[in-house]
Formats: structure tokens, sequence, C-alpha cells
């Protein structure tokens, strides 16, 4: 029995997926926002004068993506520190390079991450991962809930987006590297 | 030159009113880091990173797989068995860590510890729908607790609702619940708010008429006959259906002024005789009463470098029982008169023996404890718990032993169960060190001192290391050393042919060193192994043959846990543990060592939930128990292994915010058994066959 036990579980260990966390989902809704302020070059990033963020999601996990935008509307009240904004919701698969889009927030997916770090990298805007473990498929940000509130930046990516971060805020987050 | 001196000017004034915007937004980021640290840390979602073993479950999880109650989620905990006793006091068993007694856990309900004095157990507390549990912690081992609670084996923290924190309102809710042996359950929730008072209530009221085929009893294997005297009373035995029902009500509120804060519980439970209290199956409506009501008031201060509570309060549990003890036409002696000058005077009793066992007990306790942040990531925290404990009232009723009249005299003061003038006092001093060494590497070193009316404790050092080598990978190790107090029935029972009760009893002692790794390999997927080994002091023991409580187990348990948490597809959950613990017990006055008895060496639980839709899901929750070792002088085989299945469908309505769960559990009628002591209910404690719940949930 216990082999058929162990078996199992050592099987069951190389199948994983995802749900999402609703402290870890708040955590960010509330600061993601913020980090676009701390770009210096987000006004070349607004879209009709407006941040667009843009939150890309599977179909499955629609209601995630508008409880995300209801987070983010809670705690901003229509104003960014005095940026008009605006929430996207975009299925992975509608999502093209044409997107217009200040930022994006990724929840899970199996297929499509790469694809969205590639056009986030060519418009040169911040891409949040709602999982750190999607950093290492191109995404820029991250933040998990460990012994204390870590921010993970993805450094292969920082110097090639049209991103530029005030020095204090580099100061306060955990560099890893896609490898 | 002037205007380019005005231009620097200006620029100068942009860039450092940008500047300072920037810092604003970075100090704002850093206040939102620091509340959501907070939030995770209180809601143990960084469990990984804590300096113990600890699974955590929430109770909307758990909902999804039709788990009705606080006992049925301790059924999913990792290295976590269940064992019973003939009153059905039942009791989670943690690492295999002496079977037979209680209080090897501690169950706090919203941090307030609620184990009973009587039992040191929490019997009353197991049927706690799990609707009303926001959240289970259950840390494994005794590294656990830093406010003067002794954790033995394990400690569970149950949250409601009323845990409450900026930007996480609770719903209120309404629950209906119907299912097998006329189980019926109505209860809610209610959080009211103003700006500066929360006033959190919880009620539920449940009932069932659960019976269960049990026997032959106790008799039949020598309860209540004594060959030297030549009382033989098997041929009274009798099979048939134990009382295991339930009536229970529970009114909880919370309440938050400022800094001020007052929880309050008032417990109703009964619940059937079960297999009597001398081993003679009772009648359908004997019942124990374990009242549990707890009052506690506090203060707590938190600033950037310290936080301060201090907090009392008043916890009242009761032992009481009437029932039937024996049946019609036994023979025994007047035990009165045998115990107070040795004479033997045959009794028959032919209309059988009642008897009313009342024994109400008090806790008062108040405590300070300051956390101060210094420097260089030291954190301190330093306090007391000091605990008054004694029995309030005390009533002991049983047929004449002179005569034999079924009729209740008041044996209170001649011939009582228990001490009346039982008390103790209980001071523990903690002192702790969190040191963060790196934001990698941190360390925990600590201690409590305790100091009662009885054996003292003593001194009990515990020292953890966590590492984190990155993300993915985390380690942990611990050492720790605890103690359990005897419990109220190991001192002060008397009179009484099973339980013999001495204030002579040492604290039982544990030592325990674990180890843990941790793999995350995503934001919610995981593996948590460890491995553990746990060397048991004094453990208290007694049995049929001796009924005399003394401390004469000593047990060297090891032993590891694993446990998976993830997905197949991004619709599902994956939850599975598996765990091993092995050992040897060495009991002292009869120079006798074998191995580990009444517990399951190998367990493994698992479940599965698959969402069809945002409206449907379905779950099916395995468990498996292996198979178990009697004590040496047990001449019974094995209790055998157990495989459970449960399936469960959920349909939540979004728009209108209700949800039906549909569950079937033990769906092959798998014949669960609890292991019985030796000479007692030789057949074992049969548990629930097949049966099935209903639960309607409305939120609000």
């Amino acid at each position: 029995m216990m082999k058929i036990v162990v078996t199992f579980f050592i099987f069951i260990t190389f199948v994983h997926g995802y749900t999402y966390n609703e402290v870890l989902l708040k955590a960010q809704a509330s600061i993601f926002p913020k980090i676009l302020l701390l770009d210096k070059k987000l006004k070349n990033k607004l879209v009709d004068g407006k941040v667009v963020y843009t939150i890309v999601y599977e179909k499955t996990d629609y209601l995630t993506a508008k409880e995300v935008a209801k987070y983010i509307n809670t705690e901003f009240a229509n104003s960014l520190e005095g940026f008009t904004y605006k929430i996207n919701l975009v299925e992975f698969s509608e999502l093209s390079a044409h997107i217009k889009t200040s930022a994006f927030y990724v929840l899970n997916s199996e297929e499509h991450i790469s694809n969205v770090a590639k056009i986030a990298k060519q418009m040169g805007v911040i891409s949040f991962a709602y999982d750190v473990s999607n950093l290492k498929n191109g995404l820029l940000l991250s933040l998990m809930l460990e012994k204390s509130t870590v921010l993970y930046l993805n450094k292969n990516n920082l110097y090639t987006h049209n991103i530029d971060f005030v020095n204090v805020f580099l100061q306060m987050v955990r560099f890893i590297d896609e490898s | 030159m002037n205007t380019s001196l005005v231009t620097a000017f200006l620029l100068l004034g942009f860039s450092t009113n940008i500047y300072a915007e920037k810092n604003e937004v970075i100090n704002i980021i850093s206040d939102d880091m620091k509340h959501y640290n907070k939030v995770a840390t209180i809601t143990k979602q960084n469990e990984h990173y804590q300096p113990y073993i600890i699974s955590v479950f929430y109770g909307k999880e758990l909902e999804k797989l039709g788990i009705s109650n606080l006992k049925q989620a301790l059924e999913l905990v990792p290295g976590v068995d269940m064992a019973t006793d003939n009153t059905n006091i039942q009791t989670p068993i943690f690492r295999g860590s002496n079977p037979l007694a209680y209080g090897q856990s501690k169950l706090f309900i919203d941090d307030v510890l609620v184990n009973n004095i009587f039992f040191d157990a929490y019997p009353e507390y197991l049927s706690f729908p799990i609707e009303m549990i926001k959240r289970i912690e259950i840390v494994r081992g005794p590294g656990s607790k830093t406010d003067g609670v002794n954790a033995y084996a394990g400690s569970i923290n149950v949250i409601t609702y009323a845990e409450d924190f900026k930007g996480f309102d609770t719903k209120d809710k309404l629950i209906f619940k119907y299912g097998s042996y006329d189980y019926k359950m109505g209860g809610f929730f209610k959080t009211i708010k103003t700006e500066e008072l929360k006033v959190f209530i919880d009620f539920f009221y449940q009932q069932d008429n659960k019976k269960l085929s049990s026997g032959p009893d106790g008799l039949s294997q020598g309860a209540f006959s004594n060959s030297t005297l030549g009382i033989d009373n098997s041929a009274f035995s009798r099979s048939g259906d134990a009382p295991l029902w339930l009536k229970e009500y529970s009114l909880g509120v919370n309440l938050e002024y400022k800094n001020f804060f007052a929880k309050m519980r008032l417990l109703n439970h009964t619940q059937g005789s079960a297999y009597g209290i001398n081993l003679a199956l009772p009648q359908d409506d004997d019942r124990v009463k374990l009242p549990n009501n707890y009052l506690e008031l506090g203060y707590k201060k938190t600033t950037a470098s310290y936080s301060l509570e201090i907090k009392g309060g008043i916890k009242e549990d009761a032992f009481d029982s009437k029932s039937k003890l024996l049946p019609d036409g036994v023979e025994f002696i007047d035990m009165l008169t045998f115990d107070t000058n040795g004479t033997v005077i045959p009794v028959t009793f032919s209309d059988g023996i009642y008897g009313e066992h009342y024994a109400k007990q008090r806790m008062l306790y108040q405590s300070s404890y300051l956390k101060y942040k210094a420097i260089q990531g030291h954190t301190f925290t330093l306090g007391y718990r000091y605990t008054k404990e004694n029995t309030i009232e005390m009533r002991s009723k049983l047929s004449n032993w002179a005569n034999g009249d079924a009729a209740l005299v008041d044996y209170t003061d001649t011939y009582p169960f228990f001490d009346k003038n039982a008390k103790r006092d209980t001071i523990v001093y903690s002192l702790q060190d969190e040191f963060n060494y790196s934001p990698a590497l941190s360390f925990v070193f600590g201690f409590n001192y305790e100091q009662t009316t009885y054996k003292d404790a003593g001194f009990e050092p515990r020292v953890s290391m966590v590492y984190q080598y990155d993300y993915n990978n985390i380690f942990k190790v611990m050492y720790s050393k605890s103690h359990r107090n005897p419990s109220w029935q190991e001192m002060f029972t008397k009179n009484n042919h099973s339980r013999i009760g001495s204030t002579d009893l040492n604290p039982e002692r544990v030592e325990a060193y674990e180890f843990a790794y941790i793999r995350n390999f995503s934001a919610d997927t995981y593996i948590q192994s460890n491995i553990f080994y746990l060397a048991n002091k004094d453990q208290i023991y007694n049995s049929v043959t001796d009924a005399n409580y003394r401390n004469v187990l000593d047990t060297n348990i090891y032993g590891l846990e694993l446990e998976y948490k993830g997905h197949i597809t991004s619709v599902d959950q994956v939850y599975v543990n598996y765990s091993y613990v092995t050992g040897r017990a060495h009991i002292k006055d009869e120079d006798r060592t074998e191995s580990l008895a009444n517990i399951a060496h190998h367990m493994a639980k698992a479940y599965y939930i698959y969402n069809l839709n945002s409206a449907l899901s379905l779950s099916s929750l395995l468990k498996y128990i292996g198979s178990k070792d009697r004590v040496s002088t047990d001449t019974r085989e094995k209790v055998d292994a157990y495989t459970t299945l449960d399936l469960s469908a959920t349909y939540k309505n979004i728009q209108d915010d209700y949800k039906i769960t549909l569950s079937l559990k033990n769906l092959f009628d798998e014949n669960v058994k609890y292991p019985s002591p030796p000479n007692t209910y030789v057949e074992d404690y049969t548990q629930e066959g097949r049966n099935f719940l209903v639960t309607f949930v409305k939120e609000f």
C-alpha cells in the first residue's frame, strides 16, 4: 500500500496548474497600479490621456479578472494619483500586438504568457504577473506574500523596455533571473 | 544668463516636485506592503515561511468537499487520526502520540483556548459546523505557541468569520443542513460595523439521532466482574445500538471597539451516553452534557516598533452525565462499605444501577505580551500567562450501594466520583527573539518557564531556523521541548473502577526534532515535506487491569509527512498528503517494550475538486487509514485498515448568492472502526457507514 501511495504522490507532483489566492489578488490590485506611477516614462504610455490597465485572462478566469477590476476600482475610485484610468479585460486568445494599453496584468495561462511578455516588450509597457513563476516566461514584475511582502523584478527585461523606474523603487525589489 | 538661471530653478523645482511625488508613492506602496504582510501573516497565507510545520485549510474549500464539521476537517490533516473512548470523547491523535490520552493537542477558537478542564480535550467543539469556520490552522509538533499555552503534539486554531481586515469584508451568512441520522442544522452569522465599533454574532443549532450498532459491551470482557469475589456479570452483556446522538447550540459574539476587544461564546453540547461510563450499553436517552462557555476581554495596541496585548478571561466547562450505568440484575458488593472498612457485602441491583455525575470547572486567566522590534532584525516577545483552575461544583449520585435500590442516593460527600476541591494555579513566562539575519535566513530562539501547584514543567526551550534559498525552495529546522500537564480526570477521579487519578503525576514531556523542505512550483502549487523525531517521556497511562493513572509510558516516534497542493488543469484543484509514523513504546512498570499500538503507520488523504463552470463543481475526498497494532497483551487481531470515499456536488448561484451542496459520504459503506482498549468493547467502536448531507448556504 505504501508503495502505491508514494508512487501516486510522486506522480501527482509532476502535474500542476493554478487557482487564485484572494489576499494575493487584492495585494496586487492595490500595489501594481501604483508602481506604474514610478515609471518616469508613464506619460508616453497614456492612451487618450488615460492610464489603461489591461487584465489578460483565460476564458475560465473571467470572474477572477472581474474581481480584480472590482478591487482596483474600490481601491482607487477612478483616479490613480491624479491620472484617470481605465481597466480593460482581454482574453488571451483575443490579445494582439495592436492593443492600446499602458500596462498588462497577467493572470495564469499554460500557453499564452510568453506571447503577452513579447507584446509588452515590443510596446515598452510594464507587465505584471499574478504568479511569480511567470517572470521566467518574460513578464516583468510580480509580488509574493512570503515571510514579508516581496516584489520580484525580472532583471533580464528591465533594460530592454522603454521603462525607467525611479532608483528608490529598484532598491525595494528582489531581482530574479529568467534562467 | 538670468533666463538660464530661472529655467534651472524651475527645472530644479519641477524635478524636486516630481521626486517628492514619487517618494510619496513609494511610501504608500511601502505601507501597502506592510498591511498585506500583516494580513498574510495573520491569515497564514505565508505559512511556508513560518518557523513550524503548519497546514491551513479554508472553510469555503472544505464546504465544497461536503465536510460538515471541525472533526471531519481535522481528519484531512497529514498525520492526524481520530480516536474515541467509551463515553465517545473523541480526540484527534497527532503523529501517533499517546492515543489513549487527551490534551495532546490544544484547540483555539479565534485565539481563545477552549480545551475543557475535565478531560483537557475538546469533543464538544468537534461538531462545530464548517460553514462557521473561515480557516483552520493546524500546527503539528510542539513548536507553535509563544503566548503561554503548551501545545504538546499539535495545536489547532479555528478562525471564524469574526476576523476582519481593511479591504476584506465578510458577507453575512444563513445556513441550513440536513442529513443522515435525521441530522438538522440551522445557523447564521452577521457583522455590524460602525466607524469605531465592530460586532460579530454567530449562532447555530444542530441535532441528530445517531445510533450505531455496537457490542458486545464491556461486561462480556469482565467489566464489573471480580473473580476474587466470585462475581461474574458477563451474562448481562448486551449488544445493540449505542446512543451517539447530538443536541447542540452555540452563540458567539466578538466585539471590537478602538483598541479593546471582547470574545464570548456559549456552547451547550449534549450527546448520548455512547458505550456507557461503566462499559455497559446505556439507554437511548441517557446523556452527557459538555457545556463550554468563555468570555475574554482584552486590549491591544500596535505601533511601528512594538505591539502590546493584555487580556484576561473566564471559561467554564462541565462534565454532566446522567445515565443507567449497569443493567437490571447485576450483582456486586457494597463498595462504600468495602472502601470504608474492607467488609464484603454482596448486593443485587435488580433494577440496574443509575448514576448522575456532575463536575463543573472554572478557569480564570490573564496574560500580557509585549512584542518589540529592536534594531538589526531582532523582534523580542516577552510576557506571561497566569491561569487559575478549580472545580466549583460537584455532585455524585448513584443507586443505593447498601441495598441495591435503583433510586439515586446522594454520595457527593460520602463516596464522590471526583475531588470537589480540585484546583491548580499555573504561571508561564515566555521570552522569544525572532532574528532576521537576512531576507533569506531567520532564526527563532525562545523558551517558556512554567510553574504549577503540582509538578512543574520548568524551562522549555525552542529554536528554529528558516532558510529561503529562493522563492521556490524553503528549508526549516526546528528543535522544541514541551509538556502536557495531567488533565483533571487523570488527577482527581476517585472511587471509580476504570479511572483512578493522582496528583503526584508528572507532566508528560516531549522533545521534538523536525526538518522541513518546501518546494513552491508556483504561487499556489507546492509540495511540503518533513521528517520528525519525537522523544516522549512519562506519558500517562492506565488500563482496565490497572485503573491508576501513572507516568509509565516512554515512546520514541519518528516519521515523515508529505503534502501536495496544486492542479491538473486550470479548472481543478488537487490536494494529497501521506504520512508515515513508527516507533517504540516502553511501559516502565511492566518492563515491556513494543511497537506503537493503536496508531495507523500509514495514512493518505486526498481530494479533487473539478469546477465544471463558475456555478457547478464536483469533488471527491479519499481517505486511507492503515491498520493498527494492538498492545502486546491484547490477543485481538489488528484493527483493520479502511478507505473511504466521499463525493459531493456544489451548485452556486452567483446572481442570488446562494449555494447548495449534496454529499454522499463513505460511498462504499466501509467498515470504519476506532480501536477500543483491551477488555472493553471487544469489537471496537464502529463509526458511520454510508450517509448523506445536503447543505444550503445563502450569503448577504
